[in-house]
């Protein structure tokens, strides 16, 4: 499947495309556009202004994502909602202190990355890394060691 | 790199970040960075009296990314990838609860209105700052514990403060070197 989302990504989108590839769709192929205008019609945009997968009602694009593709039952992914959500709006709506560090490893990555797409290779690893640590996190009560 | 997020590298020549051990941009690419910024990103909304309940989101929200308000539903940001795409999604939000928003890219006309809308923006930042101090030098000499706390607190207070100090507030060093004292003053035995 092809999904559309705003060039140059940041955290939101970068969450959102390793969600995606990651539990959704593996074989995802994704579209950078400049202008949400500029998506071609047969894609699924997410993170862009007028489509379903982006932020409504005060939440980012990835916690969008984890209610319509139903994830609600994996509180790892719920967590890295709220870390995503802070990094992105900052609204202190949850408490998630590595949200200040995401950002800025994330905005650092695409600063050293040629393409959204290398980009992307790095905050895939990121992600993985992040959900198993606070997967472990879950399962043990504990930050792991 | 890409050229648009350019405005990004405006954070790293700022003097307070000189220390760090990073490689500047060439001047070409500062110059271009001086010019962009002098750029504002507009939002032009409406949101309906009631129900109250968004309005005081959107203005919280506004609030919180340092806006100028140049009246009536008109606020102002300079313009970088960041400021935009936030004032984007406040647009956004404005049109979900059934109101009317739209984005502008724009600068004062004249030398004046730069320097009164500048002013208008530093004298805010600076309130803020001076809050921060008060509040800081004002705890000096509590019991550890509260110092530690206060601290914290006032930390976390001066990040979300720089995030909306476009213009680099004189004030800032002096709440800085406040509320860093009262932490200093928990491992230094001689000073508490």
């Amino acid at each position: 499947m092809k999904w559309a989302t705003r060039a140059r990504v940041h955290v939101d989108r970068a969450a959102c495309a390793w969600l995606i590839r990651r539990f959704i769709d593996s074989a995802a192929e994704f579209v950078f556009v400049e202008d949400p205008a500029d998506a071609p019609p047969d894609v699924t945009g997410f993170d862009m202004r007028g489509v379903a997968l982006s932020h409504h009602e005060g939440r980012c694009s990835f916690e969008t994502a984890l209610l319509q593709f139903d994830f609600a039952a994996d509180p790892a992914l719920e967590e890295i909602g709220h870390i995503v959500h802070e990094a992105d709006l900052a609204d202190d709506t949850f408490d998630a202190p590595i949200a200040a560090g995401l950002d800025a490893l994330i905005r650092g990555v695409s600063l050293i990355s040629a393409t959204d797409h290398d980009t992307l290779a790095v905050t895939d690893r990121l992600f993985d890394g992040l959900y198993e640590h606070l997967r472990r996190q879950l399962l043990s009560g504990r930050p792991p060691a | 790199m890409y050229a648009t997020e350019s405005a990004t590298l405006v954070a790293i020549v700022q003097p307070r970040l000189l220390n760090c051990r990073v490689a500047l941009p060439s001047t070409a690419e500062v110059m271009t960075d001086v010019a962009h910024a002098e750029d504002w990103v507009l939002l032009a909304y409406r949101l309906p009296r009631e129900p109250s309940t968004p309005r005081s989101t959107v203005w919280r929200r506004l609030k919180r990314l340092g806006v100028a308000q140049l009246g009536d539903g008109l606020v102002a940001l300079p313009a970088d990838a960041r400021t935009r795409e936030a004032l984007e999604w406040v647009a956004e939000e404005v049109i979900e609860n059934n109101g009317e928003a739209m984005l502008w890219l724009g600068h004062p006309a004249d030398a004046a209105g730069r320097a009164a809308i500048r002013e208008r923006m530093s004298a805010g930042i600076a309130a803020e700052y001076q809050a921060v101090a008060v509040e800081a030098l004002a705890s000096r000499d509590s019991d550890t514990a509260t110092r530690r706390r206060v601290g914290a607190r006032l930390r976390r207070e001066l990040h979300r403060i720089e995030t909306r100090d476009f213009f680099e507030s004189e004030q800032r060093a002096t709440a800085v070197h406040a509320v860093e004292d009262l932490a200093a003053r928990l491992t230094d035995p001689a000073r508490t």
